[in-house]
């Protein structure tokens, strides 16, 4: 019961509280544990299983017979001797690589914007943002496919009445340079609102009276970027980085479903659809769990240094 | 706060496992019930013929439940392998005829011999169908119909043009087609024939007429046949078609996107190559100006050979209600649904039942894909369809595009 | 007017730009949905539907299974982030606060999760789901969301339950009273508005995931465009009203972890 006299604060009287002194015991697992049973109860088999079947010959007939004939590494040989994995590898890169490149830039510029604009410009904007972010990718994709369609697409209308030249039918999926351009707007866009977003939160960390104090000693506004906005957001944008390159370089349903079966062929793989239609168009249970486990692979190799940075930050002290 | 975090959980396992039962059906085999997979044609095109088959079988099996699932064509097979591998298949599956063999030999059906006798109409079943039902003698797949193709046109424009009766040769269709379009020259987007580029299934019918085939057996390997004389020939006189009459735009489409009714219906189209079907959508506005005649072939007096397309049924060897599927079919194929699919322009599948619709004609000359256990796989890889935009968009000539596409087939025919 | 100000309104106008480029999609998804099939065909495009038609809402609200489909994504989706912040919020305490053996696996394998192809998984988390018969189901379906979710849930938690200063804390600790009654009074308050976000976005991914999963593995209906779109335009309202009331908040907790790490 507190006394008249005590004046001074409670919390000073204590000695200092430590996370460090309080028992290990068994309450972290405890905590933990709910979320590793349920991931290990969904995912365990899967991942199980991917890992022995891309050790067998597993079609259709081992498929209805639910038994593989095991053949050691030769999936792996096989799809690390085809010509096609190389050069779907390589795509893949480019076409992950330009993606993230948009998606940071614009995204870093569209931030930028959001704080140069009014109250009302933003709210609008940033509404805007989440009504595309909420927009499901099965969703989108047909909505694309009715504004880009050769027969009577807006998309050509609006370049032809604008006077960009004669878009009349104009057919933008003919060539693989082309679907996967389609592609690229279509991912670019939706990634777009969750960049940008935490962009702009990131950007509101960036102290005030740093920015005022170079402007005010006249730097140009490049310069400030540069020099006191980019050292403060650095780690979000090399997160947000990590992570779109690893979601840019497993897509598939957007380029599946936006190319169309009829028109995918080995010059528009990208990794995703290579592992779908070796894996399951074809039957070909084995060697789709051997690119599986080869994709996870190079996406981890990718992502060493985002993950060891992970590990870094917030470590307990 | 324990007792928070433990009321929030047990509210969310409530919440689920309130939503469990609440849900959709269970996975689980249930007694008394069949599970039945048709595609999204019978949903839309004859339900009564579904129907009829659901009440005739519950009438005959009292306490038994028909599920019947639509599926897709474009990702049935791969929804198939699934439930393979979690022990859950269906017990009636409908399977395209190009379908059926990767599967026949991989022993996914139920051998029907046995039953044959009891399906409607088994001894005079179509023959070109019934084959594709039938491996190494075994019967696994029941035929359900078949279509060909026709030409559905505008009847108004071919009138207006001046022309009296259906052609009787491609030649003659050809000029015919190129009235109506100098006709119609001031409608914008309009072309006298609508042909998606990449159809192989209509593309093809030019390679047969000139009496090429797309590949045939050597001792026992397949050997890719697109680019022999007779089958460039084809393919040439099929490109200088297109190129007369079908819109460039439309060199590298596919048959789906758009469906050629559609561009008919929206009144851009003189005539379209497709299933006898077609004339079920071809918009109000045309509908009373719409007419059927069957395509003539480059020799006069014959039509041009069209695909038998067509559509079996069969039994998942893991099915337990083997003997409910085999009714079930058996009601599904009746005398009186078979008879009920041809007035909604399909082929019957038994040669006891064709009447003298323009289908039936068609089919009298008809080509099939070759028989083998990885032509699903070339369907698939596109190999086709890439040759006929590599030919219509003049990126390799006919006979480097033939080469080509033949020797990806055979590769592919041949693998183990 | 100012230089400032003349600038803003440059700005401002680049904004409203983009907007009109950024939500023309989502514009046209609508106003399709009310222009009759004639219109959708049509060469030349209709830009607002001068007589709007409600035929594709009536026939999706006519469909047998309309009202079971909305009713049935509405509860995955819900249990789905109720369960999904439960769980993710007791492991990013334990991540975040407690230093025991086998942590850094857990972060590696919480990131790693996130790394496979999910293409690669389609049939054998069919299977999975099979032998616990459980396809079809609502339970099953939330099950595999929670997989997609949780990860990134955990990861994001851990992030604003980091942000939250450390003496504020501390102050919370009273004499005899346990850890984890500590954190119901003043951890809990502090990452509310973080718990709110992780669960705006678990419910954007859970929502996509469903539209996805029920494509590949359920059963097939013809999808009904027109009530997918208003369903899509509906769910986004309450999404877009959440975020606008706790931007700010938002803000401090997404980047607290990553910016003073």
């Amino acid at each position: 019961m507190a006394s008249a006299a005590e004046t001074t604060p409670k919390w000073s009287r204590r000695r200092r509280f430590t996370w460090r002194h309080v028992g290990q015991g068994a309450v972290p697992y405890a905590l933990v544990a709910p979320v590793v049973v349920v991931m290990g109860a969904i995912l365990g088999y899967p991942l199980y299983s991917l890992v022995r079947i891309a050790l067998d010959r597993y079609g259709l007939t081992e498929l209805i017979q639910h038994k593989g004939v095991y053949i050691g590494l030769k999936n792996f040989d096989s799809v690390l001797h085809d010509s096609v994995f190389w050069h779907t590898l390589l795509r893949t890169i480019v076409f992950a690589a330009t993606n993230v490149g948009l998606t940071m830039v614009i995204g870093t510029f569209l931030a930028l914007l959001l704080v140069r604009i009014s109250t009302w410009v933003r709210v609008l904007l940033t509404s805007g943002l989440v009504l595309v972010w909420s927009m499901p990718p099965v969703v989108a994709v047909q909505v694309w496919n009715w504004m880009i369609n050769s027969e009577n697409g807006v998309l050509n209308y609006i370049l032809t009445e604008l006077h960009f030249g004669n878009y009349f039918q104009h057919n933008w999926m003919q060539t693989p340079l082309s679907q996967l351009g389609m592609v690229t707007t279509l991912i670019v866009w939706g990634a777009l609102p969750f960049v940008v977003i935490t962009i702009y939160a990131a950007l509101s960390q960036v102290p005030r009276e740093l920015v005022e104090a170079a402007e005010i000693d006249g730097a140009r506004s490049w310069r400030v970027f540069l020099d006191v906005t980019v050292p403060v957001i650095t780690p979000v944008l090399l997160i947000l980085t990590s992570l779109s390159i690893l979601w840019d370089f497993g897509v598939f349903t957007q380029a599946y479903l936006l190319i169309g079966q009829p028109h995918i062929i080995s010059a528009n793989y990208l990794m995703g659809i290579y592992l779908f239609e070796q894996g399951y168009v074809n039957a070909n249970f084995g060697v789709g769990a051997a690119i599986s486990i080869l994709m996870l692979v190079i996406v981890a190799a990718m992502s060493v240094v985002y993950v060891r940075r992970m590990l870094r930050i917030g470590d307990v002290t | 706060m324990r007792l928070r975090v433990v009321v929030a959980a047990a509210l969310a396992v409530a919440l689920g496992v309130m939503a469990a039962s609440a849900g959709a059906s269970s996975g689980h085999q249930q007694a008394n019930k069949l599970t039945v997979w048709l595609q999204v044609d019978a949903q839309s095109g004859w339900p009564d013929v579904v129907a009829a088959a659901n009440q005739a079988f519950q009438a005959q099996n009292p306490g038994w439940t028909v599920n019947v699932q639509y599926q897709n064509w474009g990702d049935h097979l791969q929804k198939f392998d699934a439930t393979i591998a979690g022990n859950d298949t269906p017990d009636v599956i409908e399977m395209g005829n190009t379908e059926m063999t990767a599967y026949m030999t991989s022993g996914a059906f139920a051998d029907l011999s046995a039953s044959k006798s009891q399906f409607p109409n088994s001894d005079h079943w179509l023959a070109g169908l019934a084959k594709s039902g039938l491996y190494q003698g075994k019967l696994y797949g029941v035929p359900y119909y078949a279509g060909s193709r026709v030409i559905t046109y505008r009847t108004d424009l071919f009138k207006k043009a001046g022309i009296a009766k259906p052609p009787t040769s491609l030649a003659l269709f050809t000029s015919d087609l190129k009235k109506v379009a100098k006709m119609e020259k001031g409608v914008k987007g309009f072309s006298a024939m609508y042909m998606a580029g990449t159809d192989w299934y209509s593309a093809l019918d030019w390679v047969f007429d000139y009496g090429g085939t797309i590949a045939t057996t050597h001792a026992h390997k397949w050997v890719g046949a697109l680019n022999s004389k007779q089958s460039i020939a084809g393919l040439t006189a099929y490109k200088s078609f297109f190129n007369a009459v079908a819109p460039k735009s439309a060199s590298t489409l596919d048959e789906a996107n758009p469906a050629p009714y559609t561009v008919f219906s929206q009144g851009l189209a003189g005539a379209i190559l497709g299933p006898a079907w077609f004339s079920c959508c071809t918009g109000t506005k045309y509908k009373a100006v719409t007419g059927q005649f069957v395509m003539p072939s480059h020799v006069a007096g014959k039509p041009i050979p069209g695909f038998l397309g067509g559509s079996d049924v069969a039994v998942p060897a893991e099915s337990g209600n083997k003997a409910q599927a085999i009714q079930w079919i058996a009601d599904f194929t009746s005398t009186a649904n078979e008879q009920s699919l041809q007035n909604k322009g399909n082929i019957p599948n038994a040669t006891n039942l064709l009447g003298n619709t323009v289908n039936a004609r068609a089919a009298a000359q008809s080509w099939f894909v070759p028989q083998a256990k990885h032509w699903v796989d070339v369907e698939n890889g596109n190999i086709l369809r890439t040759m006929l935009a590599q030919i219509l968009t003049g990126k390799l000539s006919v006979k480097q595009a033939a080469t080509t596409a033949s020797d990806n087939i055979a590769y592919t025919l041949n693998q183990s | 007017m100012s230089v400032r100000n003349a600038r803003r309104n440059a700005w401002n106008v680049v904004g409203v730009a983009i907007f009109v480029v950024m939500i023309f999609p989502v514009f046209w998804m609508v106003s399709t949905a009310f222009k009759s099939d004639d219109q959708i065909n049509a060469l030349t495009p209709t830009w607002f539907p001068l007589h709007p038609t409600l035929e594709h809402f009536r026939a999706a609200l006519a469909k047998p299974y309309f009202w079971d489909d909305v009713k049935n994504s509405v509860i995955v989706v819900l249990v789905t982030v109720t369960i999904a912040m439960v769980l993710a919020f007791l492991a990013a305490v334990a991540l975040s606060k407690y230093r025991f053996t086998g942590r850094k696996l857990f972060i590696v394998l919480v990131i790693g999760v996130q790394m496979l192809p999910g293409a690669g998984l389609i049939i054998p988390l069919y299977v999975v789901l099979a032998r616990y018969h459980e396809v079809n189901t609502l339970t099953g379906v939330i099950l595999v969301y929670l997989t997609g979710v949780l990860p990134f849930s955990v990861w994001t938690l851990r992030g604003f339950i980091l942000g939250i200063p450390k003496d504020l804390e501390e102050a919370a600790m009273v004499d005899g009273s346990t850890r984890l009654g500590a954190f119901a009074r003043i951890l809990l308050p502090l990452v509310a508005p973080g718990l709110v976000a992780t669960s705006v976005f678990a419910f954007i991914t859970s929502w996509n995931e469903y539209v996805w999963l029920s494509y590949f593995l359920g059963t097939s209906r013809q999808t009904d465009w027109g009530a997918l779109m208003a369903a899509s335009t509906l769910t986004a309202i309450p999404v877009v009203v959440f975020f606008l009331l706790i931007q700010r908040r938002i803000a401090f907790g997404l980047t607290a972890g990553a910016v003073r790490g």
